[in-house]
């Protein structure tokens, strides 16, 4: 089989993993803002005799690579071996689009235009005209809609047919004087044996001119190195002083600019100015309204999803327990029997329940990426996060560290600043994840007003969220002095979320998350389960069944019966690993069980329940207390709750979490930081946070 | 000479030069904002740290630092 391979690669926020989404059955992660894929990725797709596989590239603006992702997709571009190169635009702004497209025109690839959004524009009242575009570019061009599906199976007749047909003839050129020195520099590269392609040529000369260190690294090493530097800098010389600017890459970007200009005149009708997003931002970033607009939406989306959230909750508990009790009855007695209907299925169970929580707030932070929310938010806070020494496009990574800490790491790349990155990556963790959102829901039910659940949430949240700026404010004022990077960023226009996207980004969730609890943390459980269960203590047990035998009332045939379960706890492996670490979170009121769930939650922050689940299961016979809320209320005081949830908000993330974070940054310094400080910070917080509840009587 | 910092909300004027160094220029350039181009102010945040400007059709947040360095003149 003949297998295609075909780059895909456009601007920031054109719409390129759309596009793939709709040609494959591919459900890559799409939003609309610059910067949602971060990493390449891969697509097959078959059509007849042949496999066509497309590589989607992060979104670059230029082949002057300037963030890290962006150094992604050019060193893609410069260094892979592809057949064909597929140039997605946006219709909308196609005029700033067709800047980068001349670039890639330069690379003299077999190359095709994917005209996407063409909907939007043509319901704003504009026109493209295909057949002229395409006449003009030299290149297959197709007008699409990933969103209506409009255009897509033409992208790959195109890629089929190009992929067979020669290499059409170039048709853009630059002004004759720039031509000319393109010409003289081309014949000395291709004097090189290294050197047969004459448009790769072509293309290595004009990125010289444009002092393209790529590029330059590339050529150094050639023979001809010499010869070829010197006649590039006097031509670089005649260049600036004939066209009176400070650099090549201004003339060519003036260049490419008026090529733009003039072939947008040619082949396209504008739109009626359209003012539905001028509108909607009068109010949404209002220069007094805007910010608290935006803190009333946040607001809104941890109410409802502490509120509506909860409400299924109860049903989820009742299969579960039913389900477990159902199972204890038709499995052989013995210790699968339990392992599975005490470890397992309750820890799952009580897991599975926070589903509800966790995809309202997915579906939260999903509107603000979809609909373009989240740039103004950046707008919004640019000015606020700058004083803490971060940027606004910092907010994007932030925010999305409040679904999940992982791919927030990897967001983090949209910062092109090395030391404005690792500050944002360092405070991440302090965004509290959707995992830790189960262990809050658990502690606040069981210890505050239901009324006040929804605000005390908020404040977590918040409370994270402002604890990380001034750590970062530390963090620039101690380690990393200097200013944050200029903030230059595109502002998407609104879009109505596509509900069919929405709903296959939450069905992803909820998928991954249904594994996650059936696989790891119900192995995580079990093994918390054989800890807490072995080893088994004869003599106790011998001890106790003879009290228990004596006994003359119901009552105290029931106290003994706890005390033996809390007993066996305690000399069990788990017990035992809990007194040894008691003495650490001793001061903050912790006891030994609270210890083990703390220290679980590094493997998962859902773990934490799941093993308070399994650990506070004893005594299981005073029925009014036969949730692991009412027990957790009942055993453990209030301000010990509020410094275990210190901790959960303060502490190192999951493991998941840190050895993405290892992945990312590779100074061994910074990880072993990373590692330790918010490990005392949470301490030395939760301690503060005890001793202050203490004093005032709580 | 005149810069978006003296420009009036809703103004429209053309692009005269860029001072910003390398690479923010080409990061501009790459966004729309080059010579010749028409610059639409749109709006600043209350302490006008954070400028919104529009160029042929795409809207960009940017610092003041940025915006004092995009020169403008009337039209």
């Amino acid at each position: 089989m003949k297998k295609i391979k075909v780059a895909m690669v456009g601007q920031p926020n054109v719409g390129k993993s759309s596009i793939i989404n709709s040609i494959s059955d591919a459900r890559l992660h799409v939003g609309n803002f610059a910067g949602v894929t971060v990493e390449k990725k891969e697509v097959l797709i078959k059509r007849g005799d042949k496999e066509i596989d497309i590589v989607d590239l992060p979104g670059i603006y230029s082949l002057n690579a300037y963030t890290p992702e962006e150094q992604v997709a050019k060193r893609y571009l410069i260094e892979e071996d592809y057949d064909i190169l597929v140039n997605v635009v946006d219709a909308n702004v196609l005029q700033r689009n067709l800047i980068f497209t001349m670039q890639l025109l330069d690379m003299g690839k077999k190359m095709i235009l994917v005209v996407n959004m063409i909907d939007e524009l043509e319901k704003a009242g504009g026109k493209i005209d295909d057949k002229r575009l395409s006449e003009l570019l030299g290149i297959p061009v197709v007008l699409a809609s990933a969103k209506e599906k409009r255009g897509v199976e033409n992208i790959v007749e195109k890629i089929l047919e190009l992929y067979d047909a020669p290499k059409p003839k170039r048709k853009i050129y630059y002004n004759e004087k720039i031509e000319y020195e393109i010409e003289k520099l081309k014949k000395i590269l291709l004097k090189s044996p290294h050197f047969h392609d004459p448009e790769l040529a072509r293309f290595y000369v004009i990125r010289l001119l444009e002092k393209d260190e790529d590029i330059y690294k590339i050529v150094h090493d050639l023979p001809i190195f010499l010869e070829l530097h010197e006649v590039l800098g006097e031509s670089i010389k005649r260049l600036k002083l004939e066209f009176d600017e400070d650099s090549v890459s201004d003339i060519l970007a003036d260049e490419r600019n008026s090529l733009a200009k003039s072939i947008v005149m040619q082949s396209m009708i504008m739109p009626q100015k359209e003012t539905l997003t001028d509108r909607i931002d009068k109010i949404l970033i209002h220069p007094v309204f805007g910010l608290p607009i935006f803190l009333f939406f946040m607001w809104t989306l941890f109410q409802l999803t502490f509120q509506v959230g909860s409400i299924p909750m109860e049903y989820i508990d009742q299969v579960f327990t039913n389900f477990g009790d159902w199972l204890k009855n038709i499995l052989p007695q013995g210790d699968l029997n339990s392992v599975i209907t005490e470890g397992v299925v309750p820890a799952v169970g009580a897991i599975v329940m926070f589903l509800p929580n966790i995809l309202i707030l997915f579906l939260g932070i999903n509107l603000l990426e979809q609909t373009g929310y989240m740039a103004r938010a950046a707008f919004l806070l640019d000015g606020f996060l700058k004083k803490f020494g971060l940027q606004g496009k910092a907010f994007i990574p932030l925010v999305s560290g409040f679904g999940c800490t992982v791919p927030a790491y990897m967001a983090a790349r949209t910062l092109k600043n090395p030391k404005d990155r690792l500050i944002t990556m360092l405070v991440l963790g302090f965004m509290n994840c959707s995992a830790r959102l189960p262990v809050y829901v658990l502690l606040i039910a069981a210890f505050f007003p239901a009324h006040n659940a929804g605000n005390v949430l908020f404040v977590i949240y918040i409370g994270g969220a402002l604890l990380g700026l001034l750590v970062a404010k530390i963090l620039r004022e101690l380690l990393f002095k200097g200013e944050p990077e200029p903030f230059v960023m595109e502002m998407p226009p609104y879009r109505f979320p596509s509900l069919k996207a929405l709903a296959m980004e939450l069905w992803i969730k909820a998928k991954i998350f249904i594994k996650k609890a059936g696989t790891f943390i119900a192995a995580a459980a079990m093994i918390v389960w054989f800890l807490s269960s072995y080893p088994k203590n004869p003599e106790l047990l011998a001890e106790y069944e003879a009290r228990i035998e004596a006994a003359v009332s119901e009552s105290q045939k029931k106290a003994l019966y706890n005390e033996l379960a809390a007993k066996e706890l305690e000399s069990s492996y788990l017990g035992k690993i809990g007194k040894f670490i008691e003495p650490v979170f001793e001061p903050l009121g912790f006891d030994w069980r609270l210890s083990v769930a703390t220290i679980s939650g590094l493997a998962a922050k859902e773990v934490i329940v799941s093993t308070l689940a399994t650990l506070y299961a004893v005594g299981e016979a005073d029925e009014t207390s036969s949730t692991l809320r009412a027990k957790l209320a009942q055993s453990v005081d209030f301000k010990t709750a509020v410094a275990l949830i210190v901790i959960i908000m303060i502490y190192s993330p999951c493991v998941a979490a840190m050895s993405t974070f290892y992945a990312e940054i590779p100074q061994w310094a910074w990880r072993g930081f990373y590692t330790v400080y918010p490990n005392v910070l949470a301490w030395l917080a939760a301690f503060t946070v005890y001793k202050i509840l203490e004093f005032v009587g709580l | 000479m005149k810069s978006v910092l003296d420009m009036k909300i809703s103004e429209t004027a053309r692009i005269k030069r860029i001072t910003a160094q390398e690479p923010v220029k080409g990061r501009l350039t790459a966004m729309g904002i080059a010579k010749g181009n028409l610059i639409k102010l749109l709006d600043h945040t209350l302490k006008k740290q954070t400028w919104e400007v529009e160029v042929e059709g795409t809207r960009v947040a940017l610092r003041k630092e940025e915006a004092a360095s995009i020169m403008v003149e009337e039209i």
